[in-house]
């Protein structure tokens, strides 16, 4: 029996008899879902007044028959799964009229969310990881260049973290498979590792078009654990739990904390170099446009690669090719999160202070110095901020979030105050309202900042992901091209959980709400 | 000088909230408050009858024989011309406006007005009040109307869903009403204008727009049954139902709405509102003088610190 909806369930369902000749009725308006479908439970065995004491025994032996013969349509994953028996429903005998008929179960009771990713911005590099935006696979369509809004990107493994660099996206699961880091985009320097061309096994492909695994060379692949990566210009890092960092991509600053190889061709490079030089273990890595930083266990930054703006922070403005620790204002402070996107880097200790160096040519660092860069870490004492417990920095702006949740930017533009708050030496409190807190809702706090090169993103306590700043090649995911001004909501399918900002374009790890 | 029941009429003339209950259509209740003030208004006494001087004939016995004169004496009389029994009551019919209407299947607040304050009920509802509403839910069943009146189409089980799960969803339809908020306000996203009036929390459609709850909050919830307060604009009663509806399918189960009550409609709430034993003329004119000693209350709060809210202020 099919449902007329089309969805292709062929489901024999018990006691078809002349007391339920309603039920195919109801069934037939049954199923105007479009998100799953299910099996009917037994009945309730009221309606069962042809069968007798083996009655219900019998309604889910054929229960069980029939879901041998189940069908389900291949696009809707379900919670039917492995549990192919029915449950006896709950006596719901209260309603009068309504006894008799079947109960359908859609998710059960221990159901857990699914974990999805939706990617938005400028589709050409390939960094949105969708083919079909850049070669339609059919002909009457066309290539979308820029995406505007929310589009999912179905992984084969949940996704734990994502990192998005300039033109190109890594994402890692923390699976203990072989394959825990996918890489999509611009591929010129090998930032998404070799990846061999069909035709020819020793070139690697320039675009990266669909979710592409990196081959890391790892000693243990079955038992380490990929926790985070991070994306540059055209450099990435990954960090393992028992193996260190991995730097991949071009290393013609030192970035990838190697030796710089004079002339070294970096497109269709195998060299992925496993980092060495930390005191301890690295919890976190960021990568600015041109360097790296690493954040280890013990709270000590460390930093490589190009600091012509001091943004390595180690005293000098040369290029670094190997980690070295961070001192100034640094030294003998336990940082908790380290923070790069251009050329100004940020550190906030675990007592709530924040330290930076590097560009301060748009203001980022003007409380504590006129000089236009600085190469070792000062503490920028801000009064009326509270305790920071995060940073986020992009290319001219600064974001600071502060353990009540509030929001502080500066910097230069779009601020998220307006147009007419084009540049900020000191925080400037954007206002709780902006992020849906109202008289019904006065709880809610923004839980997670992060910076693009122009654009800022925060994701709410409620999971509600809201964007400002400039909309450069729709990279806000607002369904406009327009710069926006102040906080305005993304619309996406769930509950955001983080999400992972580039030039031009987003990544969002979202859980769906049931 | 005014007849004891056109005075009674003016007093009426006002705004006034009334309970309505539910299974009954919003017109039969207007019609039953129409009465039941006129009823009042006729019941004031009438005045006493004016007199006039009626020349009345002579009788035959004192007229002398032969004699051909008319003799009249003079008489006052009442003139009935305006005796109610005569000309019928003064009040046959007088306006009563209704303002933003309930179903059959709702209840709670109903504004109705009297005579020129139907002007004001216009007004009203051109500056675009919110209401407030709570909606009883059942989870477990879906019907055709979304009501658990309807036929039903579909029972699903429910022992998944936990208050955390329903308030995720209740969050998730929030954040989608307050961009549709901002969208519909048709203002220019890119102007300090819009970033001041997005702050303080007045970026609201003006004219038409869709239905748009500006407020959703879980206040009881004991599986099958919840209760939803909600604020919104725009609204119709089907539309609420169809919200409950909606949450049961974004919970993967279903839900049918057991009752829809209006407790706040622009200024006038429930605590108010009349109910049936109070739908006569004394009680009316009461409810009309609370609401306007109240609205000057506020209106003298607000004018205090010097500045004007500016929505409704310019009611009666």
């Amino acid at each position: 029996m099919k449902s007329v909806c089309g969805c292709h369930i062929e489901a024999r369902f018990v006691n078809i008899t002349h007391n339920h000749n309603s039920n195919t009725h109801r069934l037939r308006n049954t199923c105007k879902h479009n998100w799953g479908r299910s099996v009917p439970l037994a009945s309730s065995s009221t309606g069962g007044t042809a069968h007798t004491a083996g009655g219900s025994e019998q309604n889910c032996y054929r229960v069980e028959m029939s879901l041998a013969y189940l069908r389900l349509c291949t696009q809707h994953r379900l919670a039917l799964g492995a549990r192919g028996y029915a449950t006896h429903t709950s006596d719901r005998r209260s309603r009068e009229q309504k006894d008799e008929g079947p109960v359908f179960q859609y998710v059960g009771k221990q159901s857990k969310p699914n974990h999805k990713v939706f990617v938005w911005g400028f589709s050409y590099t390939g960094a949105l990881g969708i083919p079909s935006f850049v070669v339609p696979d059919s002909g009457r369509k066309k290539p979308r260049k820029y995406q505007l809004t929310p589009y999912r990107l179905e992984t084969e493994q949940q996704i734990s973290s994502a990192a998005c660099g300039y033109g190109f996206t890594l994402l890692s699961s923390s699976t203990k498979d072989l394959t825990k880091v996918w890489g999509m985009g611009l591929n010129r320097d090998s930032q998404l590792g070799f990846q061999r061309t069909q035709q020819d096994r020793y070139k690697s492909y320039d675009y990266v078009l669909e979710p592409s695994p990196v081959p890391l060379p790892l000693a243990r692949p079955q038992q380490t654990r990929v926790l985070q990566v991070a994306c540059g210009r055209a450099h990435s890092l990954v960090l393992t739990d028992s193996e260190g960092v991995f730097s991949l991509g071009n290393n013609a600053y030192g970035q990838c904390g190697r030796k710089m190889v004079e002339d070294e061709v970096y497109s269709a490079s195998h060299i992925i170099h496993k980092m060495e030089g930390f005191d301890s273990p690295v919890t976190q890595v960021v990568c600015g446009q041109d360097h790296s930083l690493f954040l280890t266990e013990t709270g000590k930054v460390y930093a490589c690669g190009w600091g012509a703006d001091g943004q390595t922070g180690l005293g000098h403005h040369n290029m670094c090719a190997r980690p070295v620790a961070v001192g100034g204002d640094l030294a003998g402070v336990r940082v908790q999160q380290v923070t790069t996107y251009g050329d100004c880097s940020m550190a906030v200790s675990q007592d709530g202070q924040l330290y930076g160096w590097g560009n301060s040519e748009y203001l980022q660092l003007s409380s504590v110095t006129e000089a236009t860069q600085i190469n070792s870490p000062r503490l920028l004492p801000f009064e009326g901020v509270g305790k920071v417990t995060q940073v986020a920095c992009g290319g001219t702006q600064v974001a600071i979030l502060n353990e009540r949740g509030k929001v502080f930017v500066w910097g230069y533009g779009i601020l998220g105050k307006g147009p007419n708050l084009s540049e900020s030496q000191t925080p400037e409190l954007v206002p709780p309202t902006l992020f849906g807190r109202s008289e019904f809702n006065p709880a809610v706090t923004v839980s997670r900042i992060h910076c693009g090169l122009n654009h800022f993103a925060a994701v709410t306590d409620r999971g509600e992901l809201f964007v400002w700043g400039k909309n450069v090649r729709g990279c806000l995911g607002i369904g406009k091209k327009e710069d926006q001004y102040f906080p305005w909501r993304v619309t996406v399918p769930g509950h955001v959980v983080d999400v992972a900002c580039g030039v031009d374009h987003m990544v969002a790890l979202v859980k769906s709400v049931i | 000088m005014a007849r004891p029941s056109v005075r009674v009429f003016h007093k009426l003339e006002g705004l006034f909230s009334i309970y309505k209950p539910p299974g009954v259509h919003w017109k039969l209740v207007r019609d039953t408050i129409e009465t039941n003030l006129l009823k009042g208004i006729n019941a004031a006494p009438p005045p006493a009858p004016r007199q006039r001087v009626q020349f009345l004939a002579e009788s035959t016995s004192v007229v002398a024989e032969g004699s051909n004169e008319l003799t009249l004496s003079a008489a006052s009389v009442p003139a009935l011309a305006h005796h109610p029994l005569v000309s019928g009551p003064d009040f046959q019919h007088i306006g009563v406006g209704v303002g933003h209407r309930l179903d059959v299947f709702s209840s709670g607040v109903l504004v109705l007005g009297v005579g020129q304050s139907n002007k004001a009920l216009t007004d009203l509802y051109r500056s675009h009040v919110t209401r407030d509403y709570t909606l009883e839910g059942e989870l477990g069943m879906a019907t055709d109307n979304f009501s658990h009146t309807g036929r039903l189409i579909e029972r699903t089980t429910y022992d998944h869903i936990t208050r955390d799960k329903l308030e995720r969803v209740l969050a998730m339809m929030q954040g989608s009403n307050q961009k549709a908020l901002l969208t519909y306000s048709k203002v220019d996203m890119s102007t300090q204008g819009a970033y001041e009036l997005a702050v303080k929390g007045e970026l609201r459609p003006d004219g038409k727009s869709p239905p748009i709850m500006t407020g959703l909050r879980l206040l009881h919830f004991q599986p099958p049954h919840f209760t939803l307060e909600v604020q919104c604009l725009n609204e119709t009663q089907r539309y609420l139902c169809r919200i409950l509806h909606e949450v049961g399918l974004e919970l993967r189960s279903t839900a049918v709405c057991k009752g829809v009550r209006r407790t706040r409609d622009g200024p006038f709430t429930i605590q108010h509102a009349l109910t049936h034993q109070h739908w006569t003329s004394p009680d009316v004119i009461q409810a009309i003088r609370q609401y306007r000693s109240s609205r000057k209350a506020s209106k003298a709060k607000h004018t205090q610190p010097g500045k004007d809210t500016g929505t409704t202020d310019h009611l009666c």
